[in-house]
């Protein structure tokens, strides 16, 4: 009889949580540094527990400067150790983004492999909590444009302890963004102990045959809402959850995208540049014959993230719905 | 232990006097041996910038900071580390990088980017790293390698490994965020770390007096909550004995140490740079005619009984014959594969790279 293994309905938060916890538990290298990471537990509560199990060695409480906490992750991935630096929110980020583009991503290039940096940058990304211009935003596609990073955002608890494992265990940096909005607003089953969601590969969430909604983080979740009306409407819409930006899984995109002949991409950052570009590219590069219709973007609004109007920024069913629409009926 | 240096002074801290007589009451731990061995290495790092200059004339290399005249503060400071300590040198850190270990053949061919540079040529030029050595090439965005130097000082001190990190910037580094930032992450942390700034008085055409309003550079420790030591960069006995004693606080966990070294550079910024037009050509003769780190030593050696004609005779043939045989390794390593490019991106290709390694170069 196989062993049975405990599933239990967990938010993303604890599944994060767990996936350190068990990381650090199996490898003595391991160990967290960020801002209020300790006793605290980070505010999200991320790290709730780990310091009176770990002790202040392995769960480093930093002085607040982002330039801080990833330069000395950095080096102590040169140095023996696989750290996972919080951002307390990725908005925070950018203070210390020159040691993310100049320094983690191009150590191992510039050291031609004499140095490797086993290293996790996460943190809560994105909008819909009323966090205004620095509490909400996306911007994953100004780390997936940087060679040597690896961008992973999962959409749901599973996922999200699956993918960080992979990611503490990855040979090269991973920027992992955990999507704040539904951090405790999407539950799933979860199982004890150490199992991984390998990085760059996608998942079809939801079978169709008419179009391909491709998303990834929250707007997973947004995308799927619009899928269900399309459905009540007769319209039967794959649903493709990326989970990896770099690198991505570009088989199960086209898999997908040869058997519709539609494709409607969904990021919740400002379109113009956007991660949604790269994947239209993509299939206009590799499948345009297959089309039957315009690649179609459904992004936020080319503009900061507004704190009282928030909604009328970020991608919604209702906008989704229509650019599936406007593709189906070209 | 009674700390044998005062911080903070107002003066450099020296053992020997421009004319190379002993500073009074400043009596060197350094053996005769070791006294000699600094001076051959500041003899064979000057022939060997010397030879990287020639080859940035001949048109053979895009690219050379000058290392001439801070000869002294590279090789001092970089003498009492052990093969398992760090550093990251900056550009121009050439004495360093000898010091801890390079040999001229691999400096050299970092200098054509050569695949006999153990990063491959992937640097520009003084550029220096060597993974085995634990010498950490630089980004050319100065100050940003700073909290790496603490993270790896912090690790050591997790692993308990006795490893010392150090690092150095110059005094214009000394303004960038991200330095301010590993100074008060290492007096948090109590790290074993060294900062060694290289004052040369210069960041390409800005003064020290315009990059700072400080005194010294060495007082930005006090805020910081560790000492830091104004220090003669032109007398390689005093930077030596000055990073020995940091070497042994690190090592004992007392932590961050900062050493301002006082020195000057001959050459412009870089091979690119034009200086005279903003210093004046009386003051680097001053430097290079009355304040030369080699020519002190040598004369500190002299007076010492410790050095004469035949033995500088021996030095320059074994220091010709080094560079000779090292420039002869380096002309005679070949470029890098051209498909290496993609090499090195991440520990393994991505999918997406394959596919432009097939597009560019007709197979993975």
């Amino acid at each position: 009889m196989a062993t049975e293994t405990a599933t239990r309905t967990f938010t993303m938060v604890q599944a994060v949580r767990e996936a350190m916890q068990e990381e650090m538990r199996l490898d003595s290298s391991v160990c967290i540094l960020g801002e209020d990471v300790g006793p605290r537990g980070g505010v999200f509560l991320c790290t709730e527990g780990l310091y009176a199990e770990f002790g202040g060695d392995r769960v480093i409480d930093t002085p607040l400067s982002e330039a801080a906490i990833l330069g000395a992750g950095l080096g102590m991935a040169m140095n023996g150790l696989r750290p996972v630096a919080e951002i307390q929110f990725i908005d925070f980020l950018f203070p210390g983004y020159d040691q993310l583009y100049s320094e983690i991503a191009k150590m191992r290039y510039r050291s031609a492999g004499m140095f490797k940096v086993p290293m996790v940058i996460r943190g809560p990304y994105g909008g819909g909590v009323r966090g205004g211009v620095y509490h909400s935003q996306s911007p994953e596609e100004l780390f997936a444009h940087v060679p040597g990073l690896k961008v992973v955002i999962p959409s749901n608890p599973y996922d999200a302890k699956g993918l960080l494992i992979s990611a503490i265990r990855d040979e090269d940096p991973v920027v992992f963004l955990e999507p704040k909005r539904i951090y405790r607003a999407v539950k799933s089953e979860v199982p004890e102990g150490a199992y991984t969601v390998p990085i760059g590969k996608a998942k079809v969430v939801r079978e169709g045959t008419d179009a391909t909604l491709i998303s990834y983080g929250a707007m997973l979740h947004v995308a799927l809402e619009a899928a269900d009306r399309l459905k009540n409407e007769g319209k039967n819409v794959e649903v493709i959850d990326l989970r990896s930006l770099v690198p991505y899984d570009g088989e199960a995109i086209l898999e997908s995208v040869k058997k519709t002949g539609h494709a409607v991409v969904v990021v919740e950052a400002p379109k113009l540049g956007s991660f949604a570009n790269e994947i239209s590219a993509f299939i206009a590069e590799k499948a345009i014959e297959y089309l039957e219709g315009p690649i179609m973007r459904v992004a936020s609004i080319d503009a900061s993230v507004p704190y009282n109007i928030e909604k009328y920024y970020l991608p919604n069913a209702d906008r989704i719905v229509q650019a599936t629409k406007k593709t189906l009926e070209f | 232990m009674a700390a044998p240096f005062k911080p903070f002074t107002d003066t450099p801290i020296g053992y020997v006097d421009n004319d190379g007589s002993p500073v009074a009451k400043m009596k060197p731990t350094l053996s005769d041996d070791q006294l000699k061995r600094l001076y051959g290495l500041m003899v064979l790092c000057r022939a060997i910038d010397d030879r990287g200059y020639i080859m940035v004339r001949q048109g053979r290399a895009g690219f050379l900071a000058q290392t001439a005249g801070q000869e002294a503060s590279q090789i001092g400071s970089a003498f009492f580390l052990e093969k398992r300590d760090w550093i990251f040198p900056s550009h121009r850190e050439l004495g360093a990088a000898l010091t801890k270990g390079m040999t001229p053949g691999q400096l050299l061919a970092h200098v054509l980017g050569k695949d006999l540079d153990p990063a491959k040529g992937r640097n520009m030029p003084s550029h220096y790293g060597d993974g085995e050595l634990h010498i950490v090439s630089p980004s050319s965005t100065v100050g940003n390698k700073t909290p790496a130097a603490v993270g790896v000082a912090m690790a050591a001190h997790i692993k308990k490994s006795g490893e010392v990190s150090m690092c150095y910037i110059g005094d214009g580094a000394t303004s960038e965020g991200d330095t301010l930032a590993a100074f008060n992450l290492a007096g948090v942390f109590k790290s074993p770390v060294i900062f060694a700034v290289q004052n040369n008085q210069y960041a390409i055409s800005i003064d020290a007096k315009h990059q700072t309003a400080s005194r010294t550079f060495a007082e930005k420790a006090a805020a910081f909550g560790f000492d830091g030591y104004l220090v003669d960069g032109n007398d390689v006995v005093a930077c030596a004995e000055i990073t020995k004693f940091a070497i042994d606080r690190a090592r004992a966990g007392e932590g961050p140490t900062l050493i301002e070294f006082l020195t000057y550079r001959y050459g412009p910024h870089s091979s690119a740079d034009d200086d005279s037009r903003y210093r004046k050509k009386e003051e680097l003769e001053l430097w290079r005619n009355t304040r030369d780190p080699i020519t002190r030593m040598k004369k500190y050696l002299t007076r010492q009984g410790l050095w004469d004609d035949a033995a500088e005779a021996k030095l320059q043939d074994e220091v010709k014959a080094a560079v000779e045989k090292g420039l002869a390794e380096a002309e005679a390593s070949p470029l890098p594969a051209p498909e290496t490019v993609f090499d090195h991106v991440y520990a393994t290709l991505l999918p997406h790279q394959i596919e432009e390694k097939i597009e560019i170069f007709g197979h993975a």
